[in-house]
């Protein structure tokens, strides 16, 4: 057996075992990018999520600013309406009341 | 074994550590893969769910602050019908008690000169004493003086009793009437306070008095005339 030729026949071994050992070094490494990766996009949807639901609960917001300002707006008219209804009952038996509690108070038993 | 056949198994050998390891890589990529998207789908699902707590929980702070904004907004409107109605009905009592004025003031001598006699006949059959003391307006002494003995003849009559004696407080009078000079002062718009001797028994037959008690007395009708059946 050629001494030389034996030698050679190791070292093609040896390097066969390094280029494998990167292959599998190389795989793992991608698995880590990997989820990292995974973390990375986990982030950005979640980011898209929350865009989409803070554009939503704007949405809200605004809803409800106008629909609380048109209750606020209904409430106030229904009170005006009530108050103007008050006065004009008011001023239709106001005399009448008037004279009523003078009738009492001038009508004295004895 | 000759040089040909050992590189020939050397060249094998190599392909098999080669072929091995690719196979590992292989099935470390696949799983990567799956780790990748189980991973993925369990944060994405997690971070979301969050994410949509967070917004309910908003969303429904914003509901219960618009709830107690349309709340307090509701009971303000009630105070103000509230208020509104209150302010009515004293500007009606306001309006009587200018009133009174007119009949002590407009009416001739005659009707008012009656009404005092009728107020001390009243006040004595209530006070039931054989001595009082009687205190009116200044402005109205005269008037008293005049219808005394007609007024004690009267209750003498009524309770089958002597005539009382009247005294007339000369040194203290009720206050006059409303007048923008005194509109914040005390005020008398007409009638008369009798007391028993020693000042125990009060009986106030003032026409203000009497506005109170009346006032007090119709307000439910009152009430009734102008908000109808609603009990505000």
């Amino acid at each position: 057996m050629d001494p030389f030729k034996g030698q050679g026949g190791i070292q093609m071994l040896l390097i066969a075992e390094q280029e494998a050992q990167h292959i599998v070094s190389n795989a793992r490494n991608l698995r880590t990018q990997r989820l990292k990766q995974a973390k990375d996009e986990v982030e950005r949807e979640a980011a898209q999520y929350r865009s989409h639901m803070e554009d939503e609960y704007q949405k809200l917001i605004s809803e409800n600013t106008g629909s609380s300002g048109s209750n606020v707006k209904r409430l106030e008219e229904e009170t005006d309406a009530k108050i103007k209804n008050l006065k004009k009952s008011t001023s239709k038996i106001s005399s009448e009341v008037v004279d009523m509690l003078l009738k009492y108070v001038t009508n004295i038993k004895t | 074994m000759n040089d040909a056949d050992v590189s020939k198994q050397i060249q094998q050998m190599v392909r098999f550590i080669r072929q091995e390891a690719e196979e590992k890589a292989n099935e470390i990529s696949v799983s990567a893969e799956e780790e990748f998207n189980i991973e993925k789908l369990q944060l994405v699902e997690a971070e979301k769910k969050k994410i949509r707590q967070e917004y309910e929980r908003k969303e429904r702070q914003v509901e219960i602050r618009k709830k107690i904004e349309y709340s307090m907004q509701l009971n303000a409107s009630r105070i103000k019908v509230l208020q509104a109605q209150d302010d009515v009905i004293s500007s009606m009592k306001e309006a009587a008690s200018k009133e009174l004025l007119n009949v002590s003031h407009h009416h001739d001598d005659h009707v008012y000169r009656n009404l005092l006699k009728d107020l001390i006949v009243q006040c004595l059959l209530r006070l039931k004493e054989p001595s009082v003391l009687l205190r009116c307006r200044k402005d109205d002494l005269h008037l008293v003086e005049n219808v005394l003995d007609s007024a004690a003849q009267e209750y003498a009559e009524k309770a089958n009793v002597d005539p009382p004696e009247i005294i007339v407080d000369n040194q203290v009078y009720l206050p006059p009437g409303l007048t923008h000079q005194n509109s914040h002062d005390l005020y008398c718009s007409g009638g008369v306070v009798l007391a028993s001797r020693d000042g125990k028994i009060v009986c106030e037959n003032t026409l203000d008095a009497r506005l109170d008690v009346v006032f007090r007395k119709k307000l439910p009708e009152i009430r009734k005339q102008l908000f109808g059946q609603i009990v505000a």
